[in-house]
């Protein structure tokens, strides 16, 4: 928890210089739209970075003035003065919190006492909320609530809860209540006790249809988030706000700013990123550097001087024994556990789902495993796609549901596993699935390929065809994954990321996605192959695989050559050729190929050779050699030669 | 069916919505003497909570439901015990 809220700290503080020079910046210039769109992203991510920790009434004030952001986005309302100077206090005062919260893990008194008048500022005048329990004063406990309280001081638990009692309408199960549906739905839920408010009814006399409970809970949740779940009932149940002390005392002091050890120590630091990628740079460099000691052993044997030979010889060895764990090192600082983009679902699926309508159980698994930061920071946006479309399109009204006597919650599954240098994401929901034949029919439609194409490929091969360009099978755009951006936006940015995504799906019973992806990508696999006496590199991910072809088995099709490969037509070309050093040398018997994938297409390449396979650092171009089509970098190899690495796509 | 009575036990299974109540009612009238079994049972309405404890029946089962099992279930023995010994 502490380090949650440090790293909230430190992300909050970015946040607000932002949302701050945004805001400025719309004053000075009330049509940048440029910066109300940033601002109405950092106070977005600040909301949902609030949310995850129990800030009292921060995440609704912030809920309130992304609101106003985002109908100023809308149009609906003018940028001026009468906007701007209400969310910046409201900046100023989380900025004003920060202090206090990483010290004590909770919003200070001080600020806390501000909320409501801030409220009030940004509903435009102060007709604050109407809050039932006033967020500033340690009100006097009304009498049900006192018995929780004392329950929760006894148990030891401390902080701000929300005590609730919640007197179901006799009536309520006529009108499509489930009191204890409800209930569940409450976040951190931390005690609940349901009794009969007739003690002891005749079993006879008892009407299973009239409601006769009376519930009380305590929950973790802020006041704001249980007002929401009882939004459509308030007159049915009241709320309070307990602040338990730390200790075991049952009363109502307020949590002594001091009474948390403000040593608290903490062994992960934050390190710029750009300074752990120059050490890997500067690893790799030592790779090769290194192996100038082999030449210089030679030397000196060839000067007679064998004793000096043996000892840089074995110098060698232990440097480069060195330089490996060292670049294993480094490479492992970059790595950061998935937890860091999973975390953020839970709350986003409840929010999502409390909006569309749908209950849903969210279920995380393997938020332990790690993977190199840049991977796993950019996988929230794909994974944000996928829950959000298996939350809009996957999953069934509930009334659909129970028709197909399915549970009424959906499940949405979110797991990571790795599986040796890779790891694999599943995102899986238990909804409607996907109907093949329907996937093939848009495809054909939206000219995707044709008739006869669609026709050939097996199912699981139709299904994959949603995450082609253009491709969307919802009937309407929906407010909620709809924005344009189909299933290819996913595909593309986990292919960005040197990874794959398939899909399966079960009509009836649910869709998963599996996302594939390296742990690391500072390392490159890449196969050495050779032409026109030349060696380059190829990374094995582009690769399918590798075919030997007897010249008897090439045919020419018009111009071009071709072959066939399991009854397929695979359309031949020659490295030398494409990248205009050699011409296909003619004399040998059999020809070496790769199989590459080229969008949808299978193409062979012939090379003259193919050498052995190596893991190296490849780094983008840089200079002159920039913008070279068909290079994707270079790399040093073990014996010091520079290896060019070739993108087989861009040069198809 | 999502209330089945079988040789031992009161069954509920899958998701038990509201129109169970009285289906259960009746089995818990006619069978005072079986235990009520909610292991099997994904989502149970508060109508049937509720029969539950005015008819107290042993309830027997752990919910997959975490809510159920951890929060619900405890309190609720409890309460049906406490009015046993009354």
């Amino acid at each position: 928890m502490d380090e949650l809220i440090e790293q909230f700290a430190i992300e909050a503080r970015e946040l607000i210089q932002q949302a701050s020079e945004d805001l400025m910046a719309l004053e000075a210039n009330p049509r940048a739209r440029e910066s109300l769109e940033s601002a109405f992203r950092a106070i977005h991510t600040l909301k949902g970075s609030v949310g995850l920790f129990d800030f009292g009434p921060m995440a609704g004030i912030l809920h309130q003035a992304e609101d106003l952001l985002s109908q100023a986005r809308a149009g609906k309302i003018v940028v001026d003065a009468a906007l701007i100077d209400p969310i910046l206090a409201i900046i100023e005062w989380v900025d004003d919190s920060i202090d206090g919260i990483s010290q004590t893990g909770g919003l200070p008194e001080a600020q806390e006492k501000q909320a409501t008048r801030l409220l009030g500022i940004l509903n435009g005048a102060v007709t604050a909320r109407d809050n039932d329990a006033p967020a500033d004063a340690p009100a006097a406990i009304p009498d049900w609530a006192l018995s929780l309280h004392q329950l929760m001081s006894a148990s030891g638990a401390a902080g701000q809860m929300i005590a609730i009692r919640y007197e179901p309408h006799p009536e309520c199960f006529f009108s499509g209540d489930d009191p204890l549906a409800t209930i569940s739905s409450l976040p951190d839920l931390r005690h609940l006790t349901v009794s009969l408010k007739e003690p002891q009814p005749l079993p006879e006399k008892f009407d299973p249809f009239r409601c006769g409970l009376l519930i009380e809970a305590v929950s973790g949740t802020s006041l704001a988030e249980a007002e929401a779940v009882f939004r459509l009932i308030p007159d049915q149940v009241k709320l309070f706000v307990l602040t338990v002390a730390a200790d075991k005392r049952a009363g109502i002091a307020p949590e002594p700013a001091s009474g948390r050890s403000p040593e608290r120590q903490s062994t992960t630091m934050r390190v710029d990123s750009t300074r752990i990628d120059k050490l890997v740079e500067i690893a790799g460099e030592l790779v090769t550097a290194k192996n100038s000691l082999v030449p210089l052993s030679e030397e000196a044997r060839n000067h007679g001087n064998g004793p000096l030979a043996k000892r840089i010889l074995s110098s060698h060895h232990e440097i480069e024994r060195l330089v490996a764990s060292l670049y294993g090192a480094v490479t492992q600082a970059r790595m950061i556990p998935l937890e860091n983009t999973f975390r953020r679902f839970p709350r986003l699926v409840r929010d999502t789902s409390a909006r569309i309508g749908k209950a849903v159980d969210l279920v995380i698994e393997g938020e332990t495993v790690e993977a190199d930061r840049e991977i796993v920071e950019n996988l929230f946006e794909p994974l944000l796609h996928l829950v959000r479309n298996g939350l809009d399109h996957g999953l069934e009204p509930e009334d659909d549901r129970l028709k197909l006597s399915k549970p009424k919650r959906g499940r949405l599954l979110l797991r990571a596993r790795q599986r040796g240098d890779q790891i694999e994401i599943e995102v899986a929901d238990d909804g409607r699935g996907m109907d093949p034949q329907r996937v093939r029919a848009a495809a054909v439609d939206r000219g995707i390929l044709s008739e006869s194409q669609a026709s050939t490929l097996s199912e699981t091969d139709i299904l994959q065809l949603v995450f082609a360009p253009g491709f969307s099978t919802a009937a309407s755009i929906s407010e909620l994954s709809g924005r344009g951006v189909g299933l290819d936006a996913v595909h593309t940015s986990v292919k960005r990321l040197g990874g794959t995504v398939e899909l399966q799906s079960v009509p009836g019973l649910g869709t998963s996605f599996f996302l594939k992806l390296p742990i690391s990508f500072s390392m490159t696999q890449l196969m050495i192959v050779e032409v026109g006496g030349e060696r380059y590199g190829v990374p094995i991910t582009a690769i399918v695989e590798t075919h030997k072809l007897p010249l008897s088995a090439i045919q020419s099709v018009r111009a071009g050559r071709a072959f066939v490969l399991r009854d397929r037509t695979i359309p031949l070309l020659h490295l030398g050729e494409l990248l205009q050093v050699a011409a296909p040398n003619s004399q040998s018997g059999d020809l070496k190929v790769l199989i590459v994938r080229a969008g949808q297409e299978d193409i062979g390449v012939a090379v003259d050779a193919i050498a052995e396979r190596a893991e190296t650092l490849t780094r983008p171009l840089a200079g002159l050699l920039q913008g070279v089509a068909g290079i994707a970098g270079t790399t040093l190899l073990g014996d010091g030669r520079v290896l060019l690495v070739l993108n087989m796509e861009e040069l198809l | 069916m999502t209330i089945s009575l079988d040789a031992g036990a009161i069954t509920l299974s899958g998701a038990c919505g509201v129109e169970e109540a009285e289906p259960l009612m009746s089995y818990l009238e006619s069978r005072p003497d079986l235990p009520v079994d909610i292991s099997a049972a994904t989502v149970i309405h508060t109508a049937l909570w509720q029969a539950l404890m005015v008819f107290g029946p042993e309830i027997i089962g752990t919910p997959i439901s975490s809510f159920m099992a951890d929060k619900l279930l405890p309190g609720v023995r409890a309460d049906i015990a406490t009015r046993r010994e009354i």
